[in-house]
């Protein structure tokens, strides 16, 4: 079966290679023969990739351990289920599934325009196939799944048990899926250079499929996130990680292009502004799965490391060159259509917000390589972790927030005094009201104020935004004010949907806020019997168990807790220590509530008999898991959007 | 827009000084500063791992003892090395890190107001040569227009050769 695979494989590296020059040929000729071809060509490569991941399945939920990678990442005891996502869990694996949701994407590219005849979306599904031919060529001369063990042993080594996760079942696929999608928007961008394609229909094309994964790169970095939360141990969420930071940045680049891509569409203008942007997204995409892959920095989310580094390297600078020749080859197809009438505007403040988001991806940029460059030119090995971070993202962050608050108030092209007035006054007192109240309950520091100053910034504007477009509405909807809000979003889902990605950026900053602000922490040994005070709670040791469960040794605290005098529950901490890889790994204990989570770890236990125990209070953790899933539910409105490119160009012509 | 743009200034340079609400435990304001230096890789407050947890006890025992929190800190890099700070300390070579952002910042806020503030003024001096509405000035499609109409002519084609198809 491993030569089946490894067929497969090479088939799709062939397929891709053919693809890549039938459609070049195609497109240059203008013969239709050959860019049917090329379309097929992608279509057979993801299903030789389906093939090749079937065939790793079956090996793995197997057990065959002639398989080096099967061997290498599960065991005999291993739950099947882990088995399963295994596929994940290394390197050869990883990419694999890379390939699989790239052949996918570029197969779903090809069947939602299976009616276009313009070979402009051949020239994306060429880009799209180049992609291909570097990840199947990867796959089948560099690091193949499908490797064979000359003598099998007789159990493998087990899955790294930090990935016995729930959790991990579904946060790699979803990242993948966002990350491997913004290879469209990529495609767009490169078909359009290369094809000297000047129209705006692509641009609401390519802002539905940037939306589209940009929300699963969204949910991705939150279930990461919640993975941290209860897996890592350490009481909080994100720990400015290497490998969180490269999820995080092209998260932040697409969203800056969600928001000039309106600026394009509505006044033509930044039109080379959006390319590089859409190419920045995708080459950190890029970037991000070198870091995770190539083993250069230090990560808790590394789990795979090898030599692969400079083929990903090589990759990301061949694309840059060639994305930055084509946009300086094609520079006056890039020419702006308009002038900018006003800095006072919304064109104004999206280029601003445009500018911060850069930024905090620069920021981030720099501080997760420069412990690399800092060794390389100093000798001296550095950290550059949370501390750093805290101290320079949370700042650009908070200007962004302001930011959100004002663009979607201030009109298109001049934003007049009056208009100013008319929107920035409620917003501004409710603002100073939040912050004036918060020092009443004795919140100090510049960032927690400035924090909550925005939250209630914001949030006035984009209630306002709602309350002047049901006003508008009341003279033909005589509905109640629930149906009155669903409708007014219907009509326009696109604004409205972004509008509740707003709401849930707001929600999700509070909760950073509270969770990050306001922690409690109480440690110390406990005996049975004895209680450890935190906060309104007291937690009681009842005792400890130990027994066997599954492919693990779970030693569990038992704890009453108790808030006063009321009893509120009993919770388990625990410590699993895996019988294959003798790996200990801490099984949080939560209890939560909508104000508030707490967090409890047993440490261990000490040669005394007491256990360890620590406790968090971690306020408002809710509120970001609330804010994602407003925020996911807000991208969904947007994406469901039907076009309206024609109705804006009649506007605008 | 100025004073938004004041305001977004005014919050980065603010930044340069660490502002945290609440008086934070001492021992906090050393292990949030510091790394574990085993393989985990955790800020020493939350870390869990055997050599964290005595490094905090170090941090306690410090606190405990009176010594200044720049002393406790200095001491366990004296032991483990500069690794182990969270954040490198803001000279030679490291003070890129620190300022290159804000630097960036600042010089990407200039730079978009002046590409603004030019894109503006050129307007202005075009709508002062071409008056849209001088008697005798024939407005120019845009390209816009063209484009849309070009589009609205590609899709009638696939539209009716879609029909051809079907009717074949």
């Amino acid at each position: 079966m491993s030569e089946l695979g490894r067929l497969a494989l090479l088939l799709a590296f062939g397929c891709s290679v053919f693809a890549v020059g039938s459609i070049a040929w195609g497109l240059r000729t203008g013969f239709s023969g050959p860019l049917r071809s090329g379309r097929r060509a992608v279509w057979a490569v993801c299903g030789l990739a389906l093939l090749a991941v079937i065939l790793l399945e079956r090996a793995l939920l197997a057990r065959d351990m002639s398989y080096r990678y099967v061997a290498e990442h599960t065991s005999k005891d291993l739950p099947l289920h882990y088995a399963f996502t295994s596929l994940w869990a290394g390197q050869e694996g990883s990419l694999l599934l890379w390939l699989l949701i790239l052949s996918a994407y570029g197969a779903a590219f090809l069947f939602a325009y299976r009616k276009r005849l313009d070979p402009f979306y051949d020239a994306v599904a060429m880009v799209v196939a180049s992609v291909m031919v570097f990840f199947t060529g990867l796959l089948s001369f560099v690091c193949s799944p499908f490797r064979i063990l000359a003598t099998p042993p007789p159990d493998g080594m087990g899955l790294n048990p930090l990935l016995q996760d729930p959790g991990m079942m579904i946060h790699p696929p979803i990242l993948y899926t966002g990350y491997v999608g913004f290879i469209i928007p990529f495609g767009f961008a490169i078909a359009v250079l290369l094809t000297n394609r000047s129209g705006t229909r692509w641009i609401e094309e390519v802002r539905r499929w940037t939306l589209f994964c940009w929300g699963f790169l969204g949910v991705g970095i939150l279930l990461g996130a919640r993975w941290a939360y209860i897996e890592l141990g350490w009481g909080g969420y994100w720990g400015w990680d290497p490998v969180e930071n490269a999820s995080l940045m092209p998260w932040l680049v697409g969203t800056g292009f969600l928001h000039s891509v309106m600026i394009e569409q509505r006044r033509g203008m930044l039109k080379t502004w959006n390319i590089v942007l859409i190419v920045l997204t995708f080459q950190l995409s890029i970037f991000g799965t070198f870091l995770t892959r190539s083993g250069v920095l230090t990560s808790v989310h590394s789990f795979a490391e090898s030599n692969i580094g400079p083929w990903f390297l090589g990759f990301i600078l061949l694309s840059a060159t060639v994305a930055t020749a084509l946009i300086l080859y094609r520079k006056a197809l890039l020419e702006s259509e308009n002038r900018m009438e006003a800095i006072v505007s919304r064109e104004g403040s999206f280029l601003f917000n445009n500018v911060l988001f850069v930024a905090l991806t620069f920021a981030t940029f720099l501080g997760t390589v420069f412990p690399v460059v800092s060794e390389a030119v100093t000798g001296e090995k550095i950290s550059v972790s949370a501390p750093f971070f805290n101290r320079v993202n949370v700042p650009i962050a908070l200007a962004l927030l302001l930011l959100t608050g004002a663009g979607p108030v201030l009109s298109w092209k001049r934003a007049t005094a009056s208009v100013l007035q008319r929107n920035f006054v409620l917003p501004v007192f409710m603002g100073a009201l939040a912050t004036i109240v918060a020092l009443a309950f004795h919140v100090t520091g510049v960032y927690p104020l400035v924090c909550i100053f925005g939250a209630a910034f914001v949030t006035t504007t984009i209630v306002m935004e709602f309350a002047r477009g049901i006003q508008a509405r009341r003279s033909v909807e005589r509905a109640a004010l629930p149906g009155q809000v669903a409708h007014l979003v219907t009509k326009n889902k696109r604004r409205y949907g972004g509008y509740i990605v707003h709401a849930g950026m707001v929600i999700l900053f509070v909760g950073v806020l509270g969770s990050s602000v306001f922690q409690k922490e109480a440690h110390g040994p406990l005996r049975t019997g004895q209680s450890l005070p935190i906060g309104p709670y007291t937690l009681t040791l009842r005792g400890v168990t130990e027994r066997q469960k599954e492919n693990a040794v779970h030693t569990t605290a038992i704890v009453d807790v108790k808030r006063g005098d009321r009893f509120v529950a009993t919770e388990h901490p625990a410590k699993a220590l895996y019988t294959k890889s003798q790996q200990p790994m801490t099984e949080v204990a939560l209890h939560v509530t909508p104000a508030e989570d707490l967090y409890m770890i047993l440490g261990g236990l000490n040669e005394d008999g007491s256990a360890s125990i620590q406790a968090y209070i971690n306020p408002l953790v809710s509120f970001v898991w609330l804010g994602g899933l407003v925020m996911v539910f807000g991208t969904v409105i947007a994406i469901s959007d039907k076009m309206r490119l024609r109705r804006e160009e009649k506007a605008a012509a | 827009m100025k004073p938004f743009i004041g305001l977004v200034t005014l919050i980065l340079l603010g930044s340069a000084i660490p502002s945290f609400a609440l008086d934070k435990d001492p021992v906090h304001q050393v292990t949030d500063q510091i790394i574990c230096p085993c393989s985990c890789g955790e800020v020493l407050t939350g870390c869990i791992c055997e050599t964290g947890v005595s490094m905090k006890g170090t941090v306690e025992n410090g606190v405990k003892a009176g010594k200044s929190k720049k002393a406790i800190v200095d001491g366990l890099v004296a032991q483990y090395g500069e690794v182990i700070r969270g954040a490198p300390k803001p000279e030679g070579f490291n003070l890129i890190v620190w300022i290159a952002p804000f630097l960036a910042t600042l010089a990407g806020f200039a730079i978009a107001f002046m590409v603004l503030r030019r894109m503006v003024q050129r307007r202005k001096a075009a709508a002062a040569v071409v008056s849209p509405s001088a008697p005798g000035t024939i407005p120019f499609p845009t390209a816009r227009a063209l484009e849309a109409e070009a589009e609205g002519l590609r899709e009638r084609a696939e539209a009716e050769l879609r029909e051809l198809k079907q009717g074949s």
